[in-house]
C-alpha cells in the first residue's frame, strides 16, 4: 500500500510540474535565478547518480569502495567521450567489469 | 479532421530517430524497477502513471533502498523541474485549447517530444495542428518507454545478479552527461556533483545523500557561472 501512496503521490506531483505554465499559473515568467538553475540540473543529476554506482559495489545498506567498478567506468567515460555512441560505451564497461571479477576469482 | 490525423502521424514519425535513445534507458529503468523489488503490478502502475526518465529511475532507485516518502518526492520533483521551463515554452502552443486538452499534453510530455515539437515550429511556424503534433509524438515516445521499461523489468528477473547489470545505468548515464560538459561552470558542476555523492550518499541517513550532492552540484556551478560571468561579462546563456 505504501508503495501505491507514494508513487501516487509521485504521478500527481510530476504532473502539476509539467503542467504548471501550462494549467495552472499560464502568463507567467520564469525569475531569471531559476532560469540559470536549469543550466546545472541536467549534469549536478546525472554526476550525482553516476559516481556512487561507479565507485561503490553492494547494497545500499553495506557499500564497500570497488576497484573494478571504478576502472571500468573510468574507461568506459573515456570511451563514452572519444566515440560519443550509447552502445560501445555500454559494451565497453560491462566486458571489463566482467573480465577484472572474472581475473580476480 | 484528415489533417489532424496527417499530423498526428508526422508527430510520432518525427519522433522515431530519437527511440534509439529511449530504448537502452527505459530497459534500464525497468531493471531498476525489478532491482527495487516492484512486483509485477507495481511496475505496471509505475510505468504508466508517469513518463519521467531520470526522476523516475532515482525515484524508484531510492524506494528499492528504503529512503523515506519525502526524501523520493523531493528528489523526483527537484530532478523535473525543467518540466515546468517546458511548459513555459508550450504554452503558446496550446493557448487556445480547452484545459483537458492541456493537461493531457503535460502528462505525456517528454524530453524527447518536446525538442521534436519546438523543431517543428521553428521549421514550420505556421502550422496550426502543432498541438495534435505534439501529442502524436509525445504519445509515440511514451509507448516506446513504457515498452522499454517492461521489457527491462522481464530481462531483470531472468538475468543473474552476478553479472553486475545494474552496472549498465552509469555507464548509459555517461552517455548522456557528455552533451552537458559544455562550459567551465558545468564542469564545477559534474566534478562537485561527483565528489559530494561519492562523500554523502553512503554517509547521509535517510538516503538523503544524492538530494544534497544534487545541491552541491548546482550551486557551486551557479557561483562560478555567476563570478565568471561578472568578470568576463559573457552573454552566453542556453
Amino acid at each position: 500500500m505504501r508503495f501505491y501512496l507514494l508513487f501516487g503521490s509521485l504521478a500527481v506531483a510530476l504532473l502539476i510540474i509539467k503542467g504548471l505554465f501550462l494549467c495552472f499559473v499560464p502568463d507567467r515568467k520564469l525569475p531569471p535565478f531559476l532560469e540559470r538553475y536549469f543550466r546545472y540540473i541536467t549534469p549536478a543529476v546525472l554526476a550525482a547518480l553516476i559516481a556512487p554506482s561507479v565507485f561503490y559495489a553492494g547494497n545500499p545498506a553495506g557499500l564497500e569502495v570497488s576497484p573494478k567498478r571504478l576502472t571500468a567506468g573510468l574507461v568506459a567515460f573515456i570511451v563514452a567521450l572519444v566515440t560519443r555512441n550509447i552502445l560501445i560505451t555500454i559494451v565497453t564497461g560491462m566486458v571489463l567489469l566482467w573480465g577484472l571479477s572474472c581475473l580476480s576469482i | 479532421m484528415a489533417g489532424a490525423k496527417r499530423e498526428f502521424l508526422r508527430g510520432a514519425r518525427n519522433a522515431v530517430p530519437l527511440f534509439l535513445g529511449i530504448v537502452p534507458f527505459a530497459v534500464v529503468v525497468g531493471v531498476a524497477a525489478r532491482e527495487a523489488g516492484l512486483d509485477a503490478a507495481q511496475g505496471t502502475f509505475f510505468s504508466l502513471s508517469m513518463i519521467a526518465g531520470t526522476a523516475q529511475l532515482a525515484a524508484v532507485q531510492l524506494y528499492g533502498a528504503g529512503a523515506s516518502a519525502v526524501i523520493v518526492l523531493l528528489t523526483a520533483m527537484v530532478v523535473n523541474l525543467r518540466y515546468s521551463m517546458y511548459s513555459l515554452s508550450l504554452h503558446r502552443v496550446l493557448e487556445e485549447r480547452s484545459f483537458i486538452e492541456r493537461l493531457r499534453a503535460a502528462f505525456f510530455l517528454s524530453d524527447q517530444s518536446f525538442v521534436v515539437t519546438m523543431t517543428e515550429l521553428e521549421t514550420n511556424p505556421g502550422n496550426q495542428s502543432l498541438p495534435v503534433f505534439l501529442f502524436g509524438s509525445s504519445l509515440a515516445v511514451f509507448v516506446v518507454w513504457v515498452a522499454g521499461i517492461f521489457l527491462g523489468f522481464i530481462l531483470g528477473a531472468v538475468i543473474p545478479a552476478g553479472l553486475s547489470l545494474d552496472f549498465v545505468i552509469p555507464l548509459a548515464f555517461m552517455y548522456l552527461l557528455i552533451p552537458h560538459l559544455g562550459g567551465r561552470d558545468r564542469q564545477v558542476t559534474v566534478l562537485t556533483g561527483i565528489v559530494a555523492s561519492v562523500v554523502f550518499v553512503p554517509r547521509l541517513p535517510l538516503q538523503s545523500g544524492l538530494l544534497v550532492a544534487i545541491f552541491i552540484g548546482i550551486g557551486s556551478g551557479m557561483v562560478v557561472g555567476a563570478f565568471s560571468r561578472k568578470t568576463k561579462s559573457e552573454e552566453e546563456w542556453a
